[in-house]
This record gives C-alpha cells, sequence and structure tokens, in this order.
C-alpha cells in the first residue's frame, strides 16, 4: 500500500511521540552527568561544569564524589541504595530468567494441547485463563504474602519466582497457542501416520519448528517479572536479594537524595533495559505483527 | 483438530496450577480474612461479620479515594486507547528512522514502574523539574506549579506519568490488530473513500474494535488497581488527594497491618472491577469472546 503523506507533519507527529515516550529517559541521562548544583540552580546554563561521571563512579566503586567530601557537605544526600543498583539489576535478571524458563517449562504442553486438540472442558479452562488476568494485583497481595510466609518462602527469590511465574502463564498460555495454531497442520498428520506419540508430536515437531517464537514468548515472561513491583516489594528480603524495582523505588522515595545520583541510579538500570527493548522489538514483536494475530 | 476423550491433566494441570494458586485461593482468602478481625499482633482471628466493610466505607479516606479512583479511570483508559491507536496508526507509515520510533515507543513499557514514577516526579518536581523550567523559561507562566504537592493537580499529574507507563502495550496490540486487516479490504476502501477519517471509521476501526474493548477493559482495570506510581510519586498525598482505592488496600495491610481491612478492601476493589468489565463489555458490544474462543 503506498500513499503520499505530508513529510513535515510526519516528522512533527514522530518528534511528538519521540519527546512523550523518550523525553523522561533523556532527562534522565542529562540529570546523571550533571552535578546538583548545576541542576538545581536555575541561573547556571547547564552544562556550564561540563559533564563528569563521579556518580557513576561512586555506585561502581564506592569513592564519593569531590563535592561530598568537602567541608559542610551534606552526606545524607549519598544514599547507600544507589550503590544496590548494579546488584539488584542481577538479581532481577535471575529472578525473571527463572521465571521465564518456568513459564515455557508448564504453559508450552498447555498451550501446544489448546492449540491443536479439542477435549472436554477445554472451553472453561482456557476461559480460566484469559480471565484470571482480570483479578487485580492489589486484591491477591495479602491472601498471597500470608500463604507464602506459612511455608516460610517471604524474603525469598524464589517466592517472587513463583508468583511472577503464575502471573505471567495466562499470557504465555495464551500467545504460544496463536503460534502452535499457525502451524500447518500437515505436519502433525504426518506425525500421527508414522505412529508418533502426542508427547513426541509435541517435543520433535512443535517444540522445534516453533522455536523463535518460543524464545519470543519467553521475552514477553521475562519482561513482566523485570518490571512487576508489588510482589517484589511485599516478597523481598534483605538488600542482597531486592529486584531492582524495589531498589529504586527506595532510592526515589528519600526525599533527600542527590538528584544526580538518583538520576544516575536510574540511568543504570535503564541500559539493560534498552537492550531489552531492542531484543522484544526485533523478536517478538515483529513476529507477532508478521503473523495474521486476532482478537 | 483431533479430540481427546478426557481431560489432559497432565498436560494443563502444570499451567493451570499456579494460576489457581494465584486466583482463586487469594480470593476466597480475602473473603474469609474480611470477615475476621486479622492483625499480625493479635493471634486470635475472631470472627467480625461485616464490621471491617462497615469500618473501611464509614473511614475518613475512603470516599474520596472512591472518587479519585473512579476519576483516575475514567482519564487514564480512554486516554491510552485512543492515543495507542493514534500512535499505532502513525506508525504503519513507512519513512526515516520510523524503526527507531518504533523501538522507542516501547521503553516505557520495560522499565519497572518504580523507575518510571522517579522519571515522571524529575518532569514534575515543583521548584526543580523540567516542566516548570521549560514553562518559565518560554514565558507561559510566572512562577512554579506545583504540580505534584496541590491537591488540585497531582492526581493529573500522576494520571500523565500512568498513561505514559501504559501506551507501548496499547500500541503494539493496536499495532497487531492492524497488521491482520486483509490488505484488499484497505485497497477497495482507498479506492472507494477519499477522506481518511471516513476510511478509519468505516473500514479500519470495525476491524480492530474487538481489540480496542480488549484494550479498554483491560485499561480501566489496570488503571482502577494501578498502586505503584502513586505510592512513588505522592506517597497518596497531599492529604488524600492522590489516595487510590488500590492504594488503601497496601496502606492497610502492610502500614498499618490490619490485614481484615485490607481485605475488605481489596474485595471492595473486587466487586467494583467486576461491575467496570460487565459495564465496558455491554457498553461496547461486540464479539469479543467469540473471537478470543478462535484464537
Amino acid at each position: 500500500m503506498k500513499r503520499r503523506h505530508n513529510p513535515i507533519l510526519t516528522f512533527l507527529f514522530a518528534g511528538l511521540i519521540l519527546l512523550f515516550t523518550g523525553g523522561p529517559v533523556v532527562l534522565s541521562l542529562i540529570g546523571s552527568v550533571v552535578p546538583d548544583r548545576i541542576l538545581l540552580n536555575s541561573d547556571a546554563g547547564l552544562f556550564d561544569e561540563g559533564i563528569n561521571f563521579e556518580t557513576y563512579r561512586y555506585v561502581f566503586t564506592g569513592e564519593l564524589p569531590a563535592a561530598y567530601l568537602t567541608e559542610g557537605a551534606n552526606r545524607a544526600m549519598i544514599s547507600d541504595a544507589a550503590r544496590q543498583v548494579p546488584r539488584s539489576l542481577w538479581n532481577s535478571t535471575v529472578v525473571a530468567f527463572a521465571a521465564m524458563v518456568l513459564n515455557l517449562l508448564l504453559g508450552a504442553p498447555a498451550a501446544f494441547l489448546f492449540a491443536r486438540y479439542a477435549f472436554p472442558g477445554k472451553k472453561i479452562s482456557f476461559l480460566f485463563l484469559i480471565l484470571s488476568p482480570l483479578v487485580p494485583t492489589v486484591a491477591l497481595v495479602t491472601p498471597i504474602y500470608m500463604s507464602l510466609q506459612a511455608v516460610g518462602l517471604v524474603g525469598t527469590q524464589l517466592g517472587i519466582i513463583l508468583v511472577h511465574t503464575a502471573k505471567a502463564l495466562p499470557f504465555t498460555v495464551l500467545i504460544l497457542s496463536v503460534f502452535f495454531r499457525k502451524m500447518p497442520a500437515e505436519l502433525f498428520e504426518a506425525a500421527m501416520l508414522d505412529h508418533c506419540s502426542r508427547f513426541q508430536a509435541f517435543t520433535r515437531i512443535a517444540v522445534p519448528l516453533a522455536l523463535p517464537s518460543i524464545g519470543a514468548t519467553g521475552l514477553f515472561a521475562f519482561m513482566l517479572s523485570y518490571s512487576e513491583y508489588m510482589f517484589s516489594m511485599v516478597l523481598s528480603g534483605d538488600a542482597e536479594t531486592r529486584p531492582v524495582s524495589v531498589v529504586m523505588a527506595a532510592l526515589a522515595r528519600n526525599t533527600d537524595v542527590s538528584w544526580s545520583l538518583l538520576n544516575t541510579g536510574i540511568f543504570i538500570a535503564i541500559v539493560p533495559t534498552l537492550l531489552l527493548v531492542a531484543l522484544i522489538w526485533r523478536f517478538a514483536v515483529e513476529d507477532l505483527l508478521g503473523g495474521s494475530v486476532k482478537g | 483438530m483431533w479430540s481427546i476423550n478426557r481431560f489432559p491433566i497432565a498436560w494443563l494441570l502444570p499451567a493451570l496450577l499456579p494460576v489457581a494458586f494465584i486466583t482463586i485461593y487469594p480470593i476466597a482468602h480475602a473473603l474469609w480474612t474480611s470477615l475476621h478481625q486479622v492483625m499480625i499482633l493479635f493471634p486470635v482471628e475472631p470472627f467480625v461479620g461485616l464490621d471491617n466493610y462497615k469500618r473501611v466505607v464509614t473511614s475518613d479516606y475512603f470516599l474520596d479515594a472512591l472518587r479519585n479512583s473512579l476519576l483516575f479511570t475514567a482519564i487514564a483508559a480512554p486516554s491510552v486507547v485512543i492515543l495507542g491507536v493514534a500512535i499505532a496508526l502513525f506508525l504503519q507509515r513507512r519513512f526515516f528512522g520510523s524503526q527507531v520510533i518504533r523501538s522507542i515507543v516501547l521503553l516505557p513499557w520495560v522499565l519497572p514502574g518504580a523507575i518510571s514514577a522517579v522519571l515522571w516526579v524529575w518532569v514534575f518536581h515543583p521548584s526543580f523539574g523540567v516542566l516548570n523550567g521549560l514553562l518559565l523559561n518560554l514565558g507561559l507562566i510566572d512562577e512554579s506549579i506545583p504540580w505534584l504537592t496541590s491537591p488540585k493537580l497531582a492526581l493529573y499529574a500522576v494520571v500523565v506519568a500512568h498513561v505514559w507507563t501504559q501506551i507501548p502495550f496499547a500500541v503494539v496490540l493496536v499495532m497487531a490488530a492492524l497488521a491482520s486487516i486483509n490488505s484488499e479490504v484497505l485497497e477497495a476502501g482507498e479506492i472507494d473513500c477519499r477522506s481518511p477519517y471516513k476510511r478509519f471509521r468505516h473500514i479500519v476501526f470495525p476491524e480492530i474494535k474487538a481489540m480496542v474493548v480488549v484494550l479498554l477493559v483491560y485499561n480501566a482495570l489496570t488503571a482502577f488497581t494501578s498502586y505503584d506510581l502513586v505510592y512513588a510519586m505522592t506517597g497518596g498525598g497531599p492529604g488524600t488527594a492522590t489516595t487510590l482505592l488500590s492504594f488503601q488496600i497496601w496502606r492497610e495491610s502492610f502500614s498499618m497491618y490490619d490485614f481484615g481491612a485490607g481485605s475488605a478492601v481489596a474485595f471492595i476493589v473486587v466487586l467494583i472491577s467486576a461491575v467496570l468489565i460487565i459495564a465496558i463489555t455491554r457498553a461496547l458490544p461486540s464479539d469479543l469472546f467469540a473471537k478470543e474462543e478462535a484464537s
């Protein structure tokens, strides 16, 4: 479909979208390399003192920025929480990766059956899966917290992994069943003729052929877990195992903390996310858009 | 499609069980807790009937919180859907840099809510936020506007941040729906219908209507149950200006350790959400569930 568009309007609109979605992120990059006294001084030009990476050095090595070593400097503006950011990124990655693997292991067989077979109870179990994400998360926190506490999983990464897995499963099953359905039926008919069992048809044909789509779906599950905040906060334990969303919230709620340090924390947390965005777009979204996904 | 005679437990249970664990069981538990006096410090949990509900509903914050939640939902959900559709339609165009914009639009999606909140605090900050700086420099206002500390404006500031976090999901789903429209239909429309508005109204929109309804329901629920932005941006204040019902669940349970009252609020949220789902699906009739069955 070829249509001519006014190029000026196109770029204007594109610029607005960029400003709205990317603007706040660029602000944090600028904020992280400019010292507080410039940021908070409306008379000074933004780059009067150039840029510096002292706050980055503090986060990774613990070496205090020069501005806070001088006499009378406000030490409260340096928060230990910022130093937890790199560690928490790793924690989040571990949790999200575990949730992703569990999702695929538990979800793929169910998705395969929903896509390829008719069986009693199919409609009701599928509806149950579709409707379950509609239950508000906040209503689930207290009971889940109490039941996990009863089995001693509060404050452990395992608890967070289990909850994140369960929260992402409906989406995993839904998306995967769309992919399994798109595969040509002849493949499975041929497998039947060769006396393949259902399990063999799944492991030898469906899984290997749908591998890219399975990877894409896994990425969705990864992302859901990576950005989840409420359960992470309620269930996480000491500083060593805290995921990134919890550390960032703690940093943000601390009103004393230096702006440039806060922005440094944000930007360090964003970098892996940027990588994720690129990956998700490349594999997941273009994949979804390429196929005929409906409803 | 082959059929299986009995319910395939071994294939489905791994997926259904975790989902049931975080939906059916917690809802039942919340119902039980809301009818009892459950406080961490007291070992006995006497049955108190509807006392928790009575206490919650007659408390000072309840009406404010309910009104805030409904207002928040009524503004945020339609905004997300309208902006999402607009951006998705726009991103159909191919132009220099369109791939870059397609990726950047996803950025808010993968950022943990806490980070998004910090970014927006940075934009809205009363004394050195970017928005105020910009407006002052342009000469549009004479003195800084206290976006987050004024009772009138704080809620809207949080709405903007919330819309920002929800847009990518809407864009991706609408783009998927747009991509699945039969290209012959579009070409015929191109010939028959000159006005782009009419083309959207009569040809494109009917094709994506089901998706729009799904999105509206989904977004009404996310908005109604959203809690992390409020927690990280304003902490419910100033006063009760940004206290949402969902935030109150957290406050009752984990700040005051009154799990009975927390569960009562949670159950009220579940009931209102159910009413919202039904109302929205009734108001915008569509073949939604038939389509989801088919996918």
